[in-house]
């Protein structure tokens, strides 16, 4: 890996400071099992001169509950996420997310802010730089989108602006489902932000000098069922082609809410309002959760190679419903 | 940046190493692999795809099976690492018995992703001692093997688990 300076931060505010002070040129390392595989292949123009080390920052790693929901530490690793006994419990939805991130290896290192933050995997914008020379697009400052006109099997079929590129996290699609939100800190002060808001068509929403503070997660409508699926080629060391994260709270025989959240369909994580608007005051039978799989991929508009995600998105929603009937 | 010192225990062994730039020396940007290999010749660590998606550079960081190609060294400071190296006794050079059981089951050809295997075996192994099949595959999971022998792994396992009663 190319050489670069490392800096062990012991508290939010120096991490601020330090970004700030780089000027554009420092990125932080958390878990590191994005970072560095970006930086080892080079594939950004800009490479940092140094990486800020957040997990020297005591009291970052932590799940806490009380009377609104679950507060999650940025730094809390995946596989700690999993084994939580309050987040199996109560955040279904997200345990399972987590469960199906990489591998044992990656969850005992990989974070759950990191996860957020993780960059796309495009393979275009992930080509080495070693190979030929990196490829531009316009994630990388200017260029045009090579998935629009190349291979994009695994591109996005919804609301692609400019670039395709899907978001990879999985956890990102749970905590959609769940109505979360992201605090974050940075040199401008701390803001909260919606899950919805995080993610942006080419990237997210964090500044050069910014980092999560904290998830916050409320609690679900008691009685939800909560079910979360992805498909992939491999089960495990792979990324979605297309994951689905539902909520459904049920009223004797009829839906009172439903939350659709699908995942690597679009630049971020994106939820189905249309469907979830079929399902409130119906009973659910195969007639309904059909009807809605259908509106959640209603808008999907398809690059040339990837038609097939439409169809596997449908499906995913219609058992991902009927599992939580 | 002036230079300064971290200290890894590696296989119950402690190592100060220098950080900075100089020649012979662990660089910031260096990772927890290039280290064991390179700098501390702990070369049954092996490194196949070098970013995160094969296993085969599996050690155990603080007892937890991690990738160390995908690990800095520098951010391993007072930390303990075991290796393949580390798992026979020392004292007599007998074999750890996942380690037998790997060679009485055959559970390799080439033998490049073994390494990796066991230490996520002995991670496993170290935290349960009745894991049921579905907890095993979990747990070997990472770990690609190219010459297909992964039904022998599992064979190994279970014959490292029946020892181990």
């Amino acid at each position: 890996m190319k050489s670069f300076q490392h800096v062990n931060v012991f508290s939010v505010e120096e991490a601020v400071s330090t970004l700030k002070d780089c000027k554009g040129s420092a990125r932080i390392i958390a878990g590191g099992t994005d970072i560095l595989a970006v930086l080892k292949d080079q594939i950004l123009p800009d490479y940092p001169e140094v990486l800020v080390n957040i997990k020297t920052i005591p009291g970052l790693e932590y799940i806490r509950e009380d009377s609104s929901g679950l507060k999650i530490g940025p730094l809390v690793k995946l596989a700690d996420l999993v084994s939580s006994p309050v987040v199996k419990e109560n955040l279904k939805v997200l345990a399972g997310a987590a469960q199906t991130v990489g591998t044992p290896q990656i969850r005992n290192v990989g974070t759950v802010g990191g996860n957020l933050c993780q960059d796309t995997r495009c393979w275009y914008y992930r080509y080495p730089h070693s190979i030929g020379g990196r490829l531009l697009c316009l994630r990388k400052g200017s260029g045009p989108c090579l998935a629009a006109t190349g291979d994009n099997r695994y591109h996005a079929i919804f609301g692609g602006r400019g670039c395709f590129a899907v978001c990879p996290s999985d956890i990102a699609v749970a905590l959609l489902a769940l109505g979360a939100e992201i605090k974050t800190t940075g040199a401008r002060g701390s803001r909260t932000i919606p899950v919805q808001d995080f993610f942006n068509p080419l990237g997210n929403a964090l500044e050069p000098e910014e980092m999560i503070l904290e998830i916050q997660v409320p609690n679900p409508p008691a009685e939800a069922k909560q079910q979360f699926l992805k498909y992939t080629i491999r089960k495990p060391i792979d990324f979605a082609i297309v994951s689905v994260a539902v909520l459904v709270v049920m009223e004797g025989e009829v839906c009172s809410e439903a939350r659709i959240a699908l995942g690597a369909v679009a630049p971020g994580p994106l939820r189905a309002t249309e469907a979830e608007g079929a399902l409130k005051g119906k009973r659910l039978d195969t007639t309904t959760l059909e009807e809605a799989a259908g509106l959640a991929v209603k808008e999907a508009k398809p690059l040339s190679m990837n038609g097939y995600k439409v169809e596997i998105a449908r499906a995913l929603v219609a058992r991902a419903l009927s599992a939580c009937l | 940046m002036s230079p300064y010192f971290i200290t890894l225990i590696v296989n119950n062994q402690r190592y100060v190493l220098e950080i900075g730039n100089r020649p012979g020396g662990v660089k910031p940007s260096h990772t927890l692999a290039h280290t064991l290999r390179e700098n501390l010749g702990l070369t049954g660590t092996k490194v196949g795809c070098n970013k995160g998606e094969c296993g085969a550079c599996t050690v155990l960081l603080e007892g937890k099976p991690v990738l160390s190609c995908l690990v800095l060294t520098v951010e391993c400071d007072g930390k303990s690492i075991t290796t393949i190296e580390g798992l026979e006794d020392s004292q007599t050079g007998k074999l750890d018995p996942i380690q037998q059981s790997f060679l009485e089951s055959g559970a390799f050809q080439c033998g490049f992703c073994t390494p990796g295997m066991i230490m996520s075996v002995k991670a496993l192994l170290s935290s349960s001692s009745s894991p049921t099949d579905e907890e095993i595959r979990e747990a070997l999971s990472g770990h690609y093997c190219r010459c297909i022998s992964h039904y022998h792994v599992l064979e190994a396992v279970t014959r490292a688990l029946h020892k181990s009663r």
